[in-house]
């Protein structure tokens, strides 16, 4: 299949594109997503130009709306892609993600199936301070009856979000702020990636790291900076932090004896806390060392970009962590 | 009683019986609970029947129905089926939501219910999302999205006054104004007193009906069933009404004066139906008693029924929470 060379919001505005085409009952339904404006980080562009605001709509700035009223839609024969314009946002939107969207088909003892999409974008790296920062990933997988997925990459991006938008479970589909811009090889053809599937970024046999979302390419470069230090990184992309591909993290860790866990969230209760104690259950003879964990650190997120920078987990971070797995940092 | 042209004897009937249904629902639900035969939180509607029937009567089979956490009658009225409801209510495998519910979150799908809602005010996006779903979809149906007086102090509820404004979408909302926001009064947490004028600057029709009064209520739903319909957008309806018990059971409703207690109650809507249908010759006396009866009689074995049925098995706490099972057995392993 040929392919091209494709900005990650480009992966995310063509798999809506897609679903738009192939499914009458797809709609988005957020805050400025209708042109020229096209979603504050150009993710629906020109889409409402194609498919007419019937298909695409805007609301007004009114967050518990926008998802309880998605969901409500979802429950009488549709299947709405809502966007949060801000990670940040979904606290006024709690309620409807915790209580209603996550969790009407089991209140209901199984009557109804919840084909709604959540697309939000956090993280940090942008100076754009604690408002608008957060990095929550860690909150919404707290959550049963909700999937979470948070590509790092464009294929991976167009091919979960295509497969997300079809399932008849709510996903909760976070993008990165930072990554809209970043390049990938895209096939031009359909295809899907499912949720619950990792991939290995990078192959390695000494220490493995496993990170989500733009944290994925921090601990590649981080990887190739070891790699000139006879240091081989293997670095785990889980892609949907709900379900997880234990597996396939387990089998790497089986390899290396060595992890590092890499999430862009404050450290405490984050996502890295509950893959620590997964893998020191399940993979507790195969460990040489502790788990390392490489997360931001315990406090809001600063505006100056100097302070953000040093709150965030860097790639010098990970690779100090790398060293310290492995005895290897004095 | 206001004197309605409603030529349907039927109607009338079925208004009368569903009326009762939830009085007896209710009424052996206290009893039930106070024996201990209940578990959870349960909050009664007795003295609003009138609310919840007359509205529901207004609608057809298709259309939605949103409720509140205070959803027995609202949901009995939208033809939930008591054998499941009371079944949900003693947690049996049988219950309308397979015991995973209770007593706060009876749904039927089936039957256009979307749901009791355990939080104060949350319903109401999603009764206004199934209604932008009927207009997106260009279907006939409407939804009508029931709520306490305490959530119109609440912000999602004016989001969505303003967005069904906005879109014109096919829906009714009714506050169902019984005086108190679980024990505080209205003058202690409503900053301006004329609800129905507040929600006319919504842009759209609001009025105040006699939430006591089965007639007044459906003919107000109907009309603005009729105004969604033909695509002129919500409607507001301030119901008002009573609760005759506290908050939840176990709530003793300290705080409300006696004489208001019970000045309400001598408005109790089921007798004042009963006369109005008496009076202008609508029906026999025996032709009520008969219905009465039944009703009763229904309640008794749905309760027959529900103590017979079985608990769920243990393992079902983990069925039912995501469709996919595949995935959704892997999301919810964990290392217990």
């Amino acid at each position: 299949m040929s392919q091209k060379e494709t900005l990650y919001r480009e992966a995310i505005r063509d798999a809506q594109r897609e679903e738009l085409i192939k499914n009458p009952k797809v709609f988005l339904i957020g805050e400025d997503l209708r042109d020229p404006w096209g979603g504050t980080y150009n993710a629906t562009q020109n889409l409402s130009t194609e498919f007419g605001n019937e298909r695409v709509l805007n609301t007004p700035i009114a967050e518990e709306t926008i998802i309880g009223s998605a969901l409500g839609a979802a429950l009488t024969g549709l299947h709405p892609v809502a966007e949060l314009m801000y990670f940040d946002f979904v606290m006024r939107a709690m309620d409807a993600v915790v209580n209603q969207v996550a969790k009407v088909r089991y209140m209901s003892g199984g009557q109804v199936k919840v084909p709604l999409t959540i697309r939000t974008q956090g993280g940090g790296g942008k100076s754009s301070a604690a408002q608008h920062g957060n990095s929550l990933e860690s909150w919404i997988c707290h959550v049963p009856g909700i999937f979470v997925v948070s590509p790092s990459t464009p294929y991976d991006a167009k091919g979960l979000l295509k497969t997300a938008i079809r399932m008849e479970d709510p996903v909760f589909f976070i993008e990165h702020k930072m990554l809209y811009m970043t390049k990938g090889m895209v096939p031009d053809g359909e295809y899907t990636i499912p949720l619950g599937k990792g991939d290995i970024k990078k192959k390695g046999s000494d220490i493995t790291i496993i990170a989500n979302s733009r944290m994925v390419l921090f601990s590649i470069e981080a990887a190739q900076k070891l790699e000139s230090e006879g240091i081989s990184a293997e670095v785990v992309d889980p892609r949907s932090l709900v379900p997880l591909d234990e597996e396939l993290l387990f089998e790497s860790v089986h390899k290396t004896h060595h992890l590092v866990v890499v999430n862009e969230g404050v450290e405490r209760c984050g996502w890295g806390a509950e893959i620590v104690a997964l893998v020191q259950k399940k993979c507790f003879d195969d460990l040489d060392a502790p788990v390392e964990r490489v997360c931001a650190r315990n406090v809001p997120l600063p505006f100056q970009p100097d302070l953000e920078k040093y709150v965030l987990p860097s790639v010098d971070d990970i690779v100090l962590a790398v060293k310290q797995s492995l005895g290897k940092d004095n | 009683m206001k004197n309605k042209q409603i030529d349907s004897k039927n109607l009338m009937f079925q208004m009368y019986r569903l009326m009762n249904r939830i009085r007896f629902f209710e009424r052996a639900a206290y009893e039930l609970y106070m024996e201990g035969e209940l578990p959870g939180f349960m909050h009664i509607s007795i003295g609003q029947e009138a609310t919840a029937v007359g509205a529901c009567s207004a609608l057809q089979k298709e259309d939605f129905m949103g409720s509140t956490h205070r959803g027995h009658g609202d949901t009995i009225a939208k033809g939930v089926e008591i054998g499941a409801a009371m079944s949900e209510l003693f947690g049996k495998r049988t219950g309308a939501c397979k015991a995973k519910g209770g007593s706060m979150h009876i749904s039927d799908f089936s039957k256009g219910i979307l749901g009791a809602n355990g939080i104060v005010a949350a319903g109401v996006p999603i009764a206004t999302g199934a209604a932008l779903s009927m207009k997106m979809q260009k279907k006939d149906h409407v939804v009508l999205c029931f709520f306490g007086d305490g959530a119109f102090a609440s912000g999602p509820v004016h989001e969505c006054l303003n967005v069904s404004s906005l879109w014109k979408l096919p829906i009714i909302y009714i506050r169902q104004n019984n005086q108190y926001a679980e024990s505080t009064p209205k003058k202690e947490y409503m900053g301006v007193p004329d609800i129905v004028q507040w929600a006319q600057s919504y842009g759209m029709p609001a009025r105040r009906v006699d939430g006591n009064d089965v007639l007044d209520v459906y003919e107000n739903v109907l009309k603005a069933a009729k105004f969604a319909r033909e695509g002129n957008g919500p409607t507001f309806i301030e119901s008002e009404t009573y609760r005759w018990y506290g908050h939840n059971i176990g709530d003793p409703g300290l705080g409300r004066p006696k004489e208001e207690v019970e000045q309400w109650k001598k408005r109790d809507p089921i007798p004042k139906f009963r006369k109005y249908i008496l009076d202008n010759a609508i029906a026999s006396e025996e032709e009520l008693l008969q219905i009465e009866k039944e009703e009763e009689n229904g309640i008794q074995e749905a309760i027959q029924q529900a103590q017979n049925a079985q608990y769920p098995g243990l393992n079902e706490a983990l069925e039912n929470v995501y469709s996919d099972e595949t995935l959704g057995s892997m999301a919810i392993r964990g290392v217990r």
